[in-house]
């Protein structure tokens, strides 16, 4: 069941849904634990190494085939400004309002139930560039998860927003 | 205003939609009757075909309870019963009223489609439709008909006989009596007949007999089994076929991919079963299969497109006050369907073209010994892997005088060029965007729309324009268009040890050489490679390095070549695809050259599609993804000059483009001779004398990739050179007006500075790649056309883009401006640190 616009950081947690209970897949990147909801994951990919692209924009983590089309992949590594990962990842197939498109994790976790009264809001320290990929966190007993806006991970979104705000948000990819 | 009916009324459900499609699919029939209907006015089968449209959809819309539709279909439906018959006989205006019919009804099956309901028009226009249609009904009745006794004086005197024979005396009106017994003689004399409304009355008031024997008399026979038969092959064709949505048969390609991919995977894990392998080749068989049949079903015959011309030329033609003849050829060339939409635009502009400007007015023609009938031709043909569809006019054809004065009227070529150019490159500068030779604007062609929608329509779709005309003989357009979109030859190459594709339309040959040939052929014009290709200088470009792939192979990049069963470079041998895109050719220098492959073109993300360097994506045979490079694209990104030199001028519009790849952004230059845009910008004070460095005020629009507005304290400082920190990239900066200085001495590290983000041709054998350099600018003035001076615009087809541009002068706007050394820039020259600037 879908609540609407609940867990996003414009309207935070409604009191009355105290309690209520999430599916989230968590997947891991670099050393950080995050999560998409399990409503916009359409598939997951094995281990998977997407095909480079030549010049394509540095968020760009290459193709995979999926199902007979061409998916872009998102490297959550670039966009979180980590080194890119040597060996095979793991690759969701996320559905968003274009279409979908292929998130490059380094491995699918679990699938897990997150409840609302854990939710916080991401710190308004978090660096500018990347809040806006986050939805909020959620308090674990194993740790923080934080959960990943699937439509601002969209290609074509994070194109925009590069455009929009000039170079200050791409990432610069550290090697 | 629009009234709408109930709410629940709107949606459409199947049953509607069912009854939409089968409407439009008989209008659509009715429409090409017609035309042949005109040609042909006593054809019964072709006015059975319309009254069956009609009639169908009259019939459905009663229990659908389209009640706007029903009474105007009905009002159409009278009107053809008596034209079937014979009592209102087929005349321009008929045609004309039936015309009018369809299009109500095709509006108002339109209107349902998008809305769900027929729309009740307060102001209902249909009353108008309906009263012309009854009125033509009428006056034909009248006036029209021929004698209603016509057919008995045609009637051969045995069928008289037969006649006389069944029917009963009383029947037989006076007049018929006076008339029958002149032309049949005294043996009909005394007998029963009714006449007038023959084929209306006879069915009633005769016994069924008669009905028979007139039926099949010698008028009516040939006509009674054109249609019996026509109506068997078209029921046996309904049975035989079905409607498929395309978005399911695209499913089932993909599909059928998939089954391609699977089958290799299954055939390498389990190669070791000899009678694995058997199966396996069976099922590479029934794959090949289904993929062909699928895409088979794909395809429609290019008929489908053409059958709306004939109403289209007939309207341009009475508009225009031509006479003008269509002549179809080819319609069962089929095509795909993506295919068919893509090129209904071009072909409908150039037939407009053809009406409005091509043919002459009747009197035109007599005087130039034609006759005034003009002949317009829509032919269709299969010519390997492309269909060729021709436009052809029997016109005044384009003469070269009008041509040059209007591209020189509007400005889009110079006077000495003009005077220069030969009768092709003439022709060529239709295709200029802003061209329009129409020396009045019509309401038919001449509405901005021109040739240039029509080449770029077409290039769009992997096709080509060419134009032929002869004055006073005629003007032929021929478009070349790939047989299918999904699927197209290519040779896949690898090179940085990744694969890709290129279009086998685009390659016109391969040349191998080995490392030790390679040192004497390949030649150097300054620092551009070049490749002797039977006595003509072939441009060279490296893939490798076009792409930038050395980079992607340092970071793990994976080795496609290693799968493909060879590592890259094994044999250190080169490749050269000779490749023919846009009006140039050059050479690509590849490490490896593998199978030529059918692949399956997909498509990539808009955000992939930006570079412009890649059409698309396929999976290969062997699993591996291989990239699709356009040719066009890449040698634009390599800086080649196009030897026309016409289209960029389209795509030039807007320097501040974000995301423009230089390719997308090149002006023509120095090939064609024509005119190139510059950038034109304030660099701030400018001490031309202090280095010997000029530091123009102009660059080329082709070289300036994007333009940039950063804080000043982004701008970083290392080894006493400015460095932005550009696509993972640090960019150099050149400051040629000292504005870095400036800021810095203003203080305020937020000042927001004007950056040109240019491209200049690397080094491109020494593993160079288009080399980024940034220009600080105080503001971009303007974006102008104009032309380098000569002596400057070396360049040529084979010198390197970058020598044209190097340094010089350029007459822009009348005024000769410095054009900014970015070579000079790129390499030594560096602007120094702020601190020593102040």
């Amino acid at each position: 069941m879908e609540v609407a616009g609940w867990g996003r950081r414009q309207d935070g947690v409604g009191a009355d849904e105290a309690g209520a209970v999430r599916m989230m897949c968590s997947f891991r990147v670099g050393g950080g634990l995050y999560g998409v909801r399990i409503a916009k994951v359409r598939e997951i990919l094995g281990p998977t190494r997407p095909w480079d692209v030549p010049l394509a924009p540095v968020f760009v983590g290459g193709l995979v085939h999926y199902r007979g089309e061409i998916l872009t992949t998102v490297s959550l590594r670039v966009l979180l400004n980590l080194p890119t990962l040597k060996g095979c990842g793991s690759v969701l197939v996320v559905d968003c309002a274009s279409g979908c498109y292929g998130l490059l994790v380094d491995e699918v976790v679990e699938m897990v139930e997150v409840e609302s009264c854990c939710f916080e809001e991401i710190p308004a320290t978090a660096k500018e560039g990347r809040k806006r990929l986050f939805c909020g966190v959620y308090k674990r007993t194993d740790g923080l998860l934080i959960e990943m806006d699937p439509e601002r991970l969209d290609p074509l979104r994070l194109e925009m927003d590069a455009a929009a705000d000039g170079l200050g948000a791409l990432p610069v990819r550290v090697v | 205003m629009l009234v709408w009916g109930a709410p629940d009324n709107r949606s459409v459900d199947d049953l509607t939609k069912e009854f939409l499609l089968e409407s439009l699919e008989g209008l659509d029939r009715m429409q090409q009757s017609l035309a042949e209907l005109e040609r042909d006015p006593g054809d019964a089968e072709l006015i059975g075909e319309v009254f069956r449209a009609v009639h169908t959809i009259k019939g459905t819309t009663g229990f659908l309870g389209f009640h706007r539709l029903e009474s105007l279909s009905h009002a159409g439906e009278n009107l053809l019963s008596q034209v079937r018959d014979g009592r209102v006989r087929v005349s321009g205006e008929v045609i004309e009223g039936l015309l009018q019919l369809m299009d109500g009804l095709r509006h108002i099956l339109n209107l349902i489609d998008m809305t769900g309901d027929e729309g009740k028009r307060v102001d209902d226009d249909d009353a108008d439709l309906i009263l012309a249609l009854r009125s033509l009904q009428e006056d034909g009745g009248r006036q029209n008909v021929a004698d209603p006794l016509d057919w008995i004086r045609a009637l051969a005197p045995e069928d008289i006989a037969a006649i006389e024979a069944v029917c009963p005396p009383p029947v037989l009106r006076e007049e018929t009596a006076r008339t029958l017994p002149q032309r049949a003689g005294p043996s009909a004399r005394g007998a029963a007949f009714s006449s007038g409304a023959v084929a209306m009355e006879l069915p009633m008031s005769v016994p069924p007999r008669a009905a028979q024997v007139l039926d099949g008399s010698s008028a009516g026979r040939g006509a009674a089994e054109a249609r019996s038969s026509a109506a068997e092959a078209r029921s046996s064709a309904a049975e035989s076929t079905l409607r498929v949505d395309v978005e399911l048969l695209n499913r089932m390609m993909n599909l059928v991919g998939e089954l391609v991919l699977t089958r290799n995977r299954i055939l390498q894990t389990t190669s070791g079963d000899a009678g694995f392998a058997v199966l396996g080749r069976r099922l590479d068989m029934v794959t090949a299969e289904l993929r062909a049949c699928v895409m088979k079903a794909r395809m429609q015959p290019v008929g489908y497109l053409f059958q709306k011309f004939p109403r289209m030329v007939r309207d341009l033609a009475r508009t225009c006050g031509r006479q003008v003849r269509l002549e179809l050829e080819g319609e069962e060339t089929e095509l795909d369907k993506s295919l068919l939409e893509a090129v209904r635009d071009p072909i409908t502009h150039a037939i407009r073209n053809a009406v409005d400007h091509g043919i002459e007015p009747g009197e035109e023609r007599a005087a130039a010994g034609k006759p005034a009938e003009g002949v317009l031709r829509l032919a269709a043909l299969q010519q390997g892997g492309h269909i060729v569809i021709e436009v052809c006019d029997d016109g005044a054809g384009i003469s070269d005088e009008k041509i040059l004065a209007k591209a020189l009227e509007r400005n889009l070529i110079s006077a000495e060029k003009a005077a220069l150019l030969k009768r092709r490159e003439v022709l060529q500068l239709v295709f200029l965007p802003g061209f329009s030779t129409a020396a009045e604007v019509t309401n038919i062609s001449g509405r901005g729309v021109g040739m240039d929608v029509v080449r770029t329509n077409v290039e769009k779709i992997g096709g080509t324009v060419e134009l032929e005309s002869e004055p006073g003989v005629g003007t032929r357009l021929r478009m070349r268009i790939p047989l299918t979109l999904a699927i197209v030859p290519a040779l896949v190459v690898v090179s940085g040890s990744q694969s890709f594709a290129i279009p086998q339309s685009a390659l016109s040959e391969l040349v191998r050489l080995t490392p030790r040939e390679a040192e004497e052929a390949i030649e150097w014009v300054d620092r551009t490679p070049v490749y002797r290709l039977r006595d003509h200088l072939l441009p060279l470009v490296w893939m490798d390095a076009l792409l930038g792939l050395k980079k992607a192979e340092a970071e793990g990049g994976r080795s496609a070549a290693a799968q493909a069963g060879g590592d890259g470079r094994r044999d250190g041998n080169l490749y050269i695809a000779v490749l023919e895109a846009d009006g140039r050719s050059y050479g690509l220098v590849v490490d490896e050259l593998l199978e030529p492959e059918e692949i399956v073109v997909k498509p990539l993300t808009s955000v992939l599609r930006q570079e412009g360097l890649f059409s698309g994506a396929a999976v290969l045979g062997n699993g591996t993804l291989a990239l699709i490079v356009d040719p066009g694209a890449a040698a634009a990104r390599a800086g080649l000059m196009r030897r026309g030199a016409e289209r960029e001028m389209a795509e030039g519009g807007g320097a501040g483009r974000q995301h423009g790849t230089a390719g997308n952004l090149e002006q023509g230059g120095a090939g064609g001779g024509l005119e190139s845009l510059f950038l034109v910008f304030d660099a701030g004070r400018c001490d031309a004398g202090a280095a010997g460095v000029a530091c123009g005020a102009a660059l080329p629009l082709k070289s300036v990739e994007r333009i940039e507005t950063v804080a000043y304290r982004r701008i970083e400082f290392a080894g006493g050179r400015a460095l932005l920190q550009f696509r993972g990239r640090a960019l150099p900066l050149a400051d040629p007006g000292g504005l870095l200085g400036e800021v810095e001495a203003s203080g305020d590290p937020e000042t927001e500075v004007k950056i040109l983000i240019c491209a200049e041709e690397g080094d491109v054998a020494g593993g160079g790649q288009r080399e980024l350099v940034g220009v600080v600018v105080r503001q971009v003035t303007d974006v102008i056309s104009g032309r380098l001076l000569e002596g400057n615009a070396a360049g040529g087809r084979q010198g390197a883009a970058a020598e044209s541009q190097r340094r010089g002068l350029a007459v822009l706007n009348g005024r000769v401006t410095a054009i900014f050394d970015l070579a000079g820039a790129c390499g030594t020259r560096l602007v120094a640190c702020p601190q020593e600037v102040i």
